[in-house]
């Protein structure tokens, strides 16, 4: 009984908390747009409803992020599945490698695809050399460039959620089902597959959040087409924070009404039976065969670091000189002894360096406490919790930080609002808040894949709750909260919309330092910020891809 | 009883939270200034100016007065307003230094500024300053026509705006998002105000934008792929402003310029003191120091700025700054009308006119 009820005070006690920094600054902005000089009105709703580029915009959005999340699986799962079952030389560190495009930084990541892909890019060079094309054969923009973008960024999500399931899958589950007699195919249809349904469905929930708030992308090559984030920012711009509040308001409901079929989905698939014995991996005999599956793991990791070469690249060219060649014509080190000169300079590093850690810890805390205590129950305040931790994704970042600026730069204690503008608070807490969804996916999914025999078990041998946590629940728990702090940790130390609002002199993040440089169209400085931002993210992961994958 | 229980455990736990934070925070202030103050007073400057100039007058102004340590954030005029806004009840900037006055004046309705009147306030205006004293000039922004100089020989290059929408410039036109953009606003602004001044609506000035929307090859967001669009010919001609033009040809970008012959819009780039600043005296120092002779020449020679400042010894400022006041041609800009209409205006391009010049105008 006491058992019970003290889950019901931590159920409560998250229900609150999560309502106080994730609900409460949306509700304040939500109703902002249903306001005007200071009485309530349907003014900015209407002026929403009767402009057909809203709408646009927001059918625009909308079918982007469906697209997001099918070309993202197309790409993620697949992969993950080559790199988990098949063996071969260097499956580790290239199973880990695919995980890269996470890492590319924001701005000039995005910047790297327009020298890559774009119209005077080096594909389109090369496209043009080999027809002897007069003129550029595409064009990078609109749809087709945003979904590239996408497509290669979040398939990440899809990669590591699938591997984290698939390192979960008892080799038993195979086994038996192989002796049952079904084949290969079969057997991943029938019975991975659907054991894979939470890590597949936190996955297209994360693309297809990311996707709706996604803004480098379109901001960058979006041009004329119209999405939701964009358009935000441009009302913004033109003054009428009315009609930005209803904005933000219709794209956010978008994202619940995603959340919710998703959820509905997202039915509980009962626990699979461990022995603790990690799957075998698929090993080929014939030296062809393994040649090949080699082979096309290298290419398609090659393939995949592209941008990040590319980066490289014009980390190493001074301003100015790479115009229409190939590729660049002369290299330098200026770029990156620029950084190393100026002490005001490196700042950044340490601060977003800091910050994400912070960041990281915590929202790995609160959605441990909340997954374990409301991932097996259907009451509403577990369901209350999942909804909450989903939600900060359901907004897009400029907007959630706008929310969260208006909400923590009152002092009215009595309204649980306190002044945290321009504070060293305010950002690594929305940090911490924005990474909520990736955690408590991550964790959802891990601990509804135990098998809740082992904790009965555990407590029958008389393990106390604390220890059958410890020794038990948390080591089966280590694929999940790796792969969740690793991308947390990622998105966090790489963000860049949420802190180009909120951050202050001592908090200024890496993100901005890259901003503030290509400000001066000084994209090789930009560019090896980039690098060293990608550099510091890539052990991160190396350090996770070696602590997860073995657990 | 249960629901008691919760509060006073939610209670606990955001006191809880909210203490530890708190004493995270107080941590890492008392490392933060254990390695960074180093006694001298810290100046907090906003600011779209970009790095360049902003290193460059932070070293000099120090060198005048080495008790204050001047810092800066480079972000842009818009944001500033939005950061300002934000931070009224616990200000952390000193100085508001960059911005057309139209978003200065927002900057007034909102009461984000304080009144201070620079020792230099004689020698400047009379446009761009603002009522109460609340922000004076520093600079002047001129719009200019902006193309590729190796692609586009100087002798060939738009010389107006009109000869913009000739049909050798279809699709090679860039175009810097106007939403996004004080200075694309101004010019955007300055055809509509010429329309209404010839005809008596914007009518005229729409349609010159529908053709304008027909001969841009890309929009682009952000000023950085704009100049990295024209660098790499992706379009050839684009609208931008002479200082930021200055400053990549500067770094070896091949771009010329030319002024608008008929005329073009100059904007005020404006500075103010920050209501609430937590530290005033050095930010009136800081501003006064912006608008002196040395600092106005410094800005010119350095980094482009055209000063605000009249009667500059001619030997201190750069050739270039006496060619340009010959060269330019300013259009006597209705800078009240486009405060008070711009964002109609702007509303109803992005809505009818933004991607509707192809099907208008077939080639």
């Amino acid at each position: 009984m006491t058992s019970s009820r003290g889950r019901g005070l931590i159920i409560g006690a998250l229900v609150l908390l999560l309502a106080w920094l994730v609900a409460w600054p949306l509700v304040l902005t939500l109703v902002g747009g249903l306001r005007d000089a200071g009485a309530w009105s349907l003014v900015h709703v209407r002026a929403f409803l009767d402009r057909p580029t809203e709408l646009a915009a927001l059918w625009g959005s909308l079918w982007i992020a469906l697209a997001s999340v099918a070309l993202a699986a197309a790409i993620g799962v697949p992969l993950a599945f080559f790199f988990s079952r098949y063996d071969f030389p260097g499956r580790r560190i290239l199973g880990a490698m695919v995980a890269l495009p996470a890492v590319l930084p924001p701005l000039v990541g995005v910047l790297a695809f327009m020298f890559l892909f774009g119209e005077s890019g080096f594909l389109a060079h090369l496209v043009r050399r080999i027809f002897s094309l007069e003129a550029a054969p595409w064009r990078l923009a609109g749809w087709p460039a945003i979904l590239l973008v996408h497509g290669y960024s979040m398939f990440v999500y899809f990669y590591l959620f699938t591997r984290a399931g698939l390192a979960s899958i008892d080799a038993s589950v195979w086994e038996a089902a192989a002796s049952l007699g079904a084949s290969r195919t079969r057997t991943v249809t029938r019975v991975v597959l659907p054991l894979l349904r939470p890590h597949l469905v936190g996955a297209a929930l994360l693309t297809f959040m990311t996707s709706l708030a996604s803004f480098s992308a379109p901001y960058l090559f979006g041009g004329g087409f119209r999405v939701m984030t964009t358009q935000i920012v441009a009302t913004r711009l033109n003054g009428d924070d009315g009609l930005a509040m209803v904005e933000t308001t219709a794209l956010t409901l978008v994202a619940l009404a995603a959340l919710w079929l998703l959820r509905r989905t997202d039915t509980d698939t009962g626990a699979g039976g461990s022995k603790g014995t990690a799957p075998a991996r698929v090993a080929f005999r014939k030296p062809a065969v393994r040649t090949l599956i080699t082979m096309t793991g290298w290419l398609v990791v090659a393939v995949l670091l592209l941008p990040h070469v590319t980066l490289l690249l014009v980390s190493l060219v001074p301003a100015g000189t790479w115009t229409t060649e190939a590729l660049p014509p002369v290299y330098t080190t200026g770029n990156y002894l620029t950084l190393i000169h100026d002490p005001v300079r490196a700042r950044p590093l340490v601060n977003s360096l800091w910050m994400a850690t912070a960041a990281t810890v915590a929202s790995v805390g609160i959605a441990l406490a909340a997954a374990l205590v409301a991932s097996r129950r259907r009451s509403g305040g577990a369901r209350a919790i999942e909804a909450l931790l989903a939600m900060p994704w359901a907004v897009p970042g400029t907007v959630f930080a706008i929310a969260l600026a208006a909400a923590f730069s009152v002092n009215q204690p009595l309204a649980l609002r306190f002044v945290l503008v321009g504070t060293l608070l305010l950002l690594p807490l929305a940090y911490t808040i924005r990474n909520l969804p990736i955690t408590s996916r991550a964790l959802f999914a891990g601990v509804r894949r135990l098998d809740p025999a082992l904790g009965d078990a555990a407590a029958s041998l008389g393990a106390g709750r604390w220890r059958s946590l410890w020794r038990v629940t948390l080591p089966l728990l280590r694929p999940s909260l790796v792969a969740g702090a690793t991308l947390a940790f990622v998105t966090a130390f790489g963000d860049f919309v949420t802190s180009i609002l909120l951050y202050t002199y001592d908090t200024r993040p890496i993100s901005l330092e890259i901003l503030s440089s290509l400000r001066q169209s000084d994209v090789g400085v930009a560019a090896a910020y980039g690098v060293v931002l990608m550099l510091v993210s890539t052990v991160v992961f190396a350090l996770g891809a070696d602590r997860g994958s073995s657990g | 009883m249960t629901a008691l229980r919760a509060l006073a455990a939610l209670t606990a736990l955001t006191a809880y939270r909210y203490s530890a934070a708190r004493s995270f925070a107080v941590a890492t202030a008392l490392l933060l200034t254990a390695c960074g103050s180093d006694g001298r007073t810290p100046m907090l400057v906003y600011s779209p100016h970009g790095r360049d100039q902003l290193v460059l007058l932070e070293h000099a102004f120090e060198r005048e007065r080495p008790d204050i340590d001047v810092r800066w954030l480079d972000m842009g005029s818009q944001e500033i307003l939005d950061r300002l806004r934000f931070e009224q009840v616990n200000p952390q900037a000193d100085v508001w230094f960059g911005g057309p006055s139209s978003i200065f004046d927002r900057g007034v309705a909102d009461t984000l500024l304080a009144p201070y009147r620079p020792e230099w306030a004689d020698h400047v205006g009379p446009g761009g300053i603002g009522p109460d004293d609340l922000y004076y000039p520093a600079y002047r922004t001129p719009a200019i026509i902006a193309y590729n100089n190796i692609a586009v020989p100087d002798s060939q290059a738009p010389t107006d705006w009109d000869e913009i929408l000739e049909p050798r410039w279809r699709g090679k036109v860039l175009i810097r998002d106007p939403m996004a953009s004080g200075t694309m606003r101004a010019i955007w602004g300055s055809i509509l105000v010429r329309s209404i001044r010839e005809t008596g609506d914007t009518a005229q000035g729409m349609a010159w934008l529908r053709r304008l929307d027909a001969q841009t090859g890309a929009y682009a967001l952000n000023p950085a792929i704009l100049n990295e669009k024209l660098l790499r010919q992706e379009g050839l001609v684009t609208l931008w402003d002479l200082p930021d033009i200055l400053i990549s040809r500067n770094k070896g970008m091949p771009f010329g310029y030319k002024f608008p012959v008929s005329g073009t819009v100059v904007i005020e780039d404006g500075i103010g003191l920050v209501r609430g600043a937590p530290h005033p005296e050095a930010a009136r120092e800081f501003i006064d120091f912006v608008g002196s002779v040395a600092a106005q020449a410094l800005a010119a020679r350095e980094v482009f700025r055209l000063p605000a400042r009249r009667g500059l010894p001619p030997d201190s400022v750069p050739a270039w700054v006496t060619e340009v006041e010959q060269e330019m041609k300013i259009y006597q800009m209705d800078w009240a009308l486009l405060s008070e209409r711009g964002a109609a205006w702007m509303s109803w391009w992005d809505q009818h006119v933004r991607n509707t010049g192809a099907r208008a105008y077939p080639k």
